[in-house]
């Protein structure tokens, strides 16, 4: 018997426990296992990142729930919280009691970051009211509830949650200022240049957006939030207007002013922390969050594994929940493969075959080889999501996004300037904004000489495409505005599919063939198929005309045109009667032939 | 004489006239629901395949020479009996296998069941639907307890708001059905989802692709949603979503996350109608339409058009209705059943099945390919869509047959394995050496050219100890035969077809069969005879269809109140045939299934929660692209008869690769050149033809031919774990140009 609790019953930790189920086979001859799952919350598990989608009214809260586990060998605990974990005795304390492990599974995920800002951290008791974190499904209730008699909100931190809640609650109708402290919104992913389309489209939803902004004092009146404080560049205004390029130069001391907003409803979007308590009360080593090997272990003790949000592996946590569930499915394989391992050694100690997910119970789709745990199958990873792609870029570490504001998503590096492999994709989530960026993007990059950019730069028709290119692959690419180049671009840049000699060509959707019918007969080529079912060309209705044919009926007696599935007898018509008109074998002047409109 | 189309499962009305000239029948179309007077170049054309320069009329024979040499009936006969005796004798019953086709009549497909089970008792018996309907059954037998491939008559189609087609090119496939689609196009609803810009595809009328020249909204339906800027370009007639290959699923996916998210569900019916919401709405919820598009490539703002547009049709919205369809497209798949049971969920959740005018349904390709899977010839199934493991079905079969139940085998193989372990040298994993099928006999299947990765099976079957054949034509498949038997077709035999929305009708017989050739009904007595069985096969089709329709008797495709006279009576008296489940002679047939419950125990459908894995063979960096497989309007299936047809062989007369422009010049590969395609099972070459109706990740290819172009010999065999069917839809490829062969001087 193997004892496995998991902390944490959130998308990764409940993840954790199905994956772990479905891969551990119990049978004859193999340890069985038992699994725990201690969930803080009284909610079943639910999914956080449409939190946003929550609070814009599009999605409804009835619809976020995730399957929990489906096994008899799982046992989830909800509003139970960790207390301690007691590494000696190898057990778990809650306050109901102790569970004792094997092994412990740490997803206790993120709490929202709150800068330290007067007003928001001296503030007895909690945040004020009227200030909200976006991180719980009680958070999202709260601010919803709050929209509804709001008369102006502030969102502090435009990263991409910042984006989606600020352009969520402009669709509520409330109107919605947009803080951030970096130079241009998004600038984890995005550089000043596309950064300003995406102002610019919120402008146009009506989020006004305050750049170089930082949050000086949050302004409480009676344990409520009367409005927010800003010191902004003292040229800056709601940044950037049409012509302005963004911001102040660099360079020098800036002048600076200060804004006071007013507001009843301050959301903060201003990254997360780790929740890492339990495993620093532990002993275990924690930097930003619990430090973990490639094996997602603890290296103070094997026991103890760290997934999602709350873990700090060697590449660093992107704050996706694409890496969370990669790394719960990586550790529910090793465990199950482990297991077998060690007391059934043999073939069957090789990692199986993926469960049926149809059924949940056939043997599984042996086609589907996870041998490598490490790299599991272009398939698998794209089907979770999970397209982390190393791009031989690091990335430094959060420069310029010091104090309040800082970037939306993942929260800005702590000291010691952790860096991070490429991002995953990113896709904003915001109606009326279309965003997706992905490997090499934004203006943190490093310069590598063998990465080739492109650029289309239509900020008039708010969109921004940019692409890079190394080796005949896509490795990174930004894209704002333009829906159908990002889908393509992600499906390029995912699967590598070879990218097209001139990468310019990724830049815009090729133009498709005008399928526009000739706007006359005269123009139509004899050569053109009129009638697809039975392969008849305008050439064989003229000819039929030619052998006596003078009507629909005699076209298609001959020809067999209209016969099929109907759909061409306009055009046939069409001809038939331009035929009648005049005769296309005269030369042009001996009576010119009337254009007749074709039906399509 | 008045009979049906000898292709599709769309079985065209005609009207065929006797005549003095080289062909022996006139062809005319004929009123009939599903194609309302219209026929395709291939049904106009289809009497030449009766006058086939090369057509089988006598039985041939391998010498010792290894030749195939004209002989007798009893020889032939003989030959086979004895070797199905000596195989039989040395390794057991289950070493003889039988594979059927989806083109054979009722009465064909009934007699081959039960000539595999009462006479050979063997287990290995199953067929080349398994190629095309396996997926969509097993998905409709779970969800709704029967599989009629569209539990309602095609024509509802037109009065429908919406209708979602999903890997079905029926422009091509089966033209004159298009005619139904006119009504939701000029809705603005028709939605289809394909790799390619096919000819169905181009039906919504999509303006190109190019951003921002879409019609905002044709406004012709007033409970149409207007698509948000995200949504990109809409065709006035319709919407084409463009996905990357193997990815169908997540579409499905994200539209039922929107129905949800959205609350656009039809509540009341899932409560009363349905079990298993809560489990699919929980596991729709991990795929938002932004994750999504970044699985299928088709933008969020486009898959949220596309579900309100389905749900705005739906009746608890106001709409006239909506139908979900599916196709080869999505379901020749590793993942087929689940994303047919994908559909499924969608439409039960916009309360769809089960309603007049709205519904899902599989639109099923072959012309026989919904009887041929009701009648026993695939591997788990009695006649009348009965389980082969239910003791009851097996009792009452059994009854019918006069033979005890327990010499009935149990389940044998599916198709795909089946090929694989065939012969001493078969590599299916499943068999023990002994247990190999040493002897097959094929009846209405050209595998060579159907079957995935054909190569592997053509080499398994040069290894078997005895392949019969039963032909019209000397097929690739009839060629390596040992014995080649020829056998009537179409216009030259009297039985019944079962259309793709349940319908039996009468095939009639116009023109006397060529020099020897003869009916399986007729070869499959002999064989009986001679191997000494007491089981009764009768020859006449009549006789046969009333011994079907006995064994079908309470079973879920019961035709126990049909009969050729009664359906003779009912098409004199202007009937178009009549609808499965008949159970009576007095029973009007059943156009519509599920109006007041569902086949399942409870009478609720299910809704199985379904996830995506992704294709089995995918891309990498030594197989960078997809590679796609469908079909041209001039041929029909592997080719066999299309291709004998010179008006139709004149047009397509061979393989091509489609490729985008811009990867032909990424690659090289321009327009015209000769294009060398190499997957995991080998290597072809085909003329590329440039066209922008393909993903630039992807090509294409038809399948209709043999030889060096032959795009089965490359697709994968990997199956479906559920149905067993085959991902013949898309695997990973390297595309290069074919190197030019030198002219060598001297």
């Amino acid at each position: 018997m193997t004892r496995v609790v998991v902390v944490g019953n959130g998308m990764v930790g409940s993840r954790f426990a199905s994956d772990l189920a479905a891969r551990w086979d119990d049978a004859a001859g193999r340890d069985p296992v038992e699994v725990t799952v201690l969930g803080a919350e009284e909610y079943e598990p639910y999914n956080r990142v449409l939190l946003s989608e929550v609070v814009a009214g599009k999605v409804d809260v009835a619809a976020i729930g995730l399957p929990g586990a489906d096994d008899a060998r799982v046992r989830v605990r909800r509003g139970t919280e960790a207390i301690a974990i007691d590494r000696a005795a190898r057990r778990v304390v809650t306050g109901e009691g102790a569970h004792p492990y094997d092994v412990v599974v740490l997803a206790t995920g993120a709490a929202a970051r709150v800068p330290d800002v007067p007003g928001l951290t001296d503030h007895p008791g909690g945040l004020p009211r009227g200030v909200h974190a976006l991180r719980t499904l009680d958070d999202a209730r709260e601010v919803v509830a709050a929209s509804v008699n709001a008369r102006h909100a502030v969102v502090v931190g435009a990263g991409v949650l910042g984006i989606e809640v600020a352009c969520g609650l402009a669709r509520r109708g409330v109107p919605v200022s947009l803080v951030h402290g970096g130079e241009s919104v998004m600038d984890r992913q995005l550089d000043r240049a596309a950064g300003a389309v995406v102002a610019r489209g919120l402008a146009g939803l009506g989020v006004r957006t305050w750049t170089g902004a930082r949050t000086e004092r949050v302004l409480v009146v009676d344990g409520a939030v009367r409005g927010v404080t800003l010191r902004v560049a003292a040229v800056a205004d709601a940044a950037p207007a049409p012509g302005d390029p963004g911001g102040p130069g660099h360079g020098g001391q800036r002048a600076t002013r200060v804004v006071d907003l007013g507001a009843d409803l301050v959301v903060l979007a201003c990254g997360t922390v780790p929740e890492a308590g339990l495993a620093r009360a532990a002993g275990l080593a924690v930097d930003r969050g619990v430090v973990v090997g490639h094996d997602l272990a603890s290296p103070d003790d094997p026991r103890v594994f760290a997934i999602g949000d709350c873990a700090q592996p060697p590449d660093g946590g992107t704050g996706l929940v694409a890496q969370g569930w990669d790394q719960a499915r990586r550790l529910a394989e090793h465990l199950a493969a482990r297991s077998g391992a060690d007391r059934a050694p043999g073939p069957g100690a090789t990692v199986g075959a993926v469960p049926d997910a149809t059924t949940g119970t056939a043997p599984g789709r042996p086609r589907v080889r996870l041998g490598d745990a490490d790299r599991p199958s272009m398939a698998l990873r794209l089907a979770m999501n999970v397209v982390a792609r190393p791009v031989g870029e690091r990335r430094a570490a959060a420069v310029g996004a010091p104090g309040a504001a800082g970037g939306g998503g993942p929260a800005p590096a702590g000291p010691g300037a952790r860096s991070t492999t490429g991002t995953d994709v990113v896709r904003v989530k915001a109606a009326g904004l279309e965003i997706v960026t992905m490997g090499v993007c934004g203006a943190r990059r490093t310069h590598d000489p063998a990465h080739r950019s492109v650029t289309l730069s239509d900020p008039v028709g708010g969109r921004h495409v940019e692409v890079v290119v190394a080796d005949g692959l896509l490795v990174g690419a930004t894209c704002v505005g333009a829906p159908d180049v990002g889908a393509d671009l992600t499906a390029t840049y995912t699967r590598r599919f070879p990218v097209p000699a001139d990468p310019a060509h990724l830049l815009l959707r090729p133009v498709a063939q005008a399928p526009a019918p000739a706007s006359s007969p005269t123009h139509m080529p004899d050569r053109t198929t009129v009638c697809t079912c039975n392969g008849v060309t305008k050439g064989d209705v003229v000819a039929c005309w030619h052998d006596g044919a003078r009507s629909v009926d005699d076209v298609a007696r001959a020809t067999r045109a209209t016969t099929g599935c109907g759909g061409c007898k306009d055009v046939v018509c069409g001809l038939v009667d331009w035929l009648a008109t005049a005769d296309p074998e005269q030369p042009a002047g001996a009576g010119a032939p009337t254009p007749v409109e074709l039906g399509a | 004489m008045d009979t049906h189309c000898p292709y599709c499962a769309l079985q065209c009305g005609m009207t065929l006239t006797p005549t003095a000239g080289p062909l022996p029948v006139t062809v005319a179309p004929r009123d009939f629901p599903t194609n309302r007077g219209g026929l395709c170049q291939k049904g106009w054309t289809s009497a030449t395949v009766l006058r086939a320069a090369d057509r089988l009329t006598t039985p041939l024979l391998r010498d010792a020479d290894g030749e195939l040499r004209p002989a007798t009936w009893d020889d032939a006969l003989d030959a086979v009996a004895a070797g199905i005796e000596r195989v039989q004798a040395e390794h057991g019953r289950d070493a003889v296998a039988v594979f059927g086709g989806g083109g054979l009549t009722n009465e064909k497909a009934y007699a081959l069941g039960k000539f595999a089970r009462t006479v050979l008792r063997t287990a290995n018996i199953d067929y080349n639907g398994r190629f095309c309907m396996a997926s969509a059954a097993a998905g409709a037998n779970r969800a709704f307890g029967a599989d009629r491939g569209l539990p309602f008559p095609l024509a509802d189609l037109a009065g429908a708001d919406a209708v979602l087609l999903l890997g079905s090119n029926l422009a091509e496939t089966m033209p004159p059905s298009v005619q139904h689609l006119a009504g939701v196009r000029s809705r603005g609803g028709l939605v289809v989802v394909d790799p390619r810009r096919s000819a169905t595809a181009a039906l919504t009328g999509e303006p190109g692709d190019a951003v921002g020249q879409g019609v905002p909204d044709a406004g012709r339906s007033p409970g149409r949603p207007v698509p948000a800027p995200g949504a990109g370009p809409v065709g006035d007639q319709g919407v084409h979503l463009q996905p990357v290959p193997g990815t169908d699923l997540v579409v499905l996916l994200a539209l039922l996350h929107v129905v949800v998210a959205e609350g656009l569900a039809d509540a009341a019916y899932l409560a009363e109608r349905t079990t298993g919401v809560e489990d699919v709405r929980r596991s729709v919820a991990a795929w938002w339409p932004e994750r999504a598009e970044t699985v299928c490539g088709v933008p969020a703002e486009r898959l949220r058009h596309v579900a309100r547009l389905l749900a705005a049709a739906s009746p608890v919205h106001g709409g006239a209705g909506a139908y979900v369809l599916t196709g080869r497209g999505v379901e020749q798949s590793s993942q087929g059943t689940a994303t047919v049971t994908a559909a499924i969920n969608l439409a039960l959740a916009l309360g769809l099945p089960g309603r007049a005018g709205s519904g899902y349904g599989a639109v099923t390709g072959q012309g026989n390919g919904q009887g041929g899977r009701e009648h026993g010839q695939k591997a788990d199934q009695l006649p009348g869509y009965r389980k082969i493991d239910d003791p009851a079905a097996r009792a009452h079969v059994a009854a019918v047959w006069g033979v005890d139940p327990a010499t009935i085998p149990g389940p044998g193989k599916p198709a795909v394995e089946l090929l694989r372990s065939l012969g001493a040298r078969g590599t299916g994993t499943t068999f023990a050496d002994d247990g190999r099928p040493r002897a097959l006999l094929v009846h209405g299947s050209n595998v060579v050219v159907s079957a995935p990765d054909a190569d592997r099976v053509a080499a398994n079957l040069r290894a078997l100890d005895l392949l019969v054949v039963c032909d019209l034509v000397p097929s690739e498949t009839a060629l390596l035969a040992d014995v080649v038997l020829p056998v009537t077709q179409w216009a030259e035999e009297e039985g019944t077809m079962t259309s793709l929305e349940g319908r039996v009708i009468r095939r009639r017989r116009a023109v006397d069969a060529p020099g020897e050739v003869r009916s399986e009904l007729w070869i499959l007595a002999e064989l009986a005879r001679r191997l000494g069985s007491p089981v009764a096969f009768p020859t006449d089709p009549a006789v046969v269809f009333d011994e079907l329709a006995r064994a079908s008797a309470g079973g879920v495709a019961d035709y126990s109140g049909l009969s050729h006279a009664r359906l003779d009576a009912d098409e004199a008296a202007g009937g178009p045939g009549l609808h499965w489940p008949v159970p009576a002679a007095d029973h009007p047939g059943t156009p519509r299934l599920f109006l007041d419950r569902f086949a399942t125990p409870d009478g609720r459908a299910r809704l199985v929660p379904v996830d995506h894995v992704g294709p089995s063979d995918d891309v990498r960096p030594d197989a960078p692209l997809y590679l796609v497989t469908g079909r041209v309007l001039q041929h029909y299936q592997s080719g066999a008869q299309t291709r004998r047809v010179p008006e139709l062989d004149r047009v397509v007369p061979e393989a091509f690769v489609e490729l985008h422009p811009v990867l032909g010049l990424r690659l090289g590969v321009g327009d015209g050149d000769r294009a060398r395609l190499t997957t995991r099972r080998g290597t072809i070459e085909a003329v590329a033809r440039w066209t922008d109706a393909v993903r630039p990740d992807t090509v294409f290819m038809p399948f209709h031919w043999s030889g060096e172009g032959s795009v089965n010999r490359v697709t994968t065999d990997a199956t479906d774990p559920v149905s067993g069917m085959p991902e013949f839809k898309v695997c990973a490829v390297d595309v290069r140009r074919a190197p030019v062969l030198q002219e060598v001087p001297g």
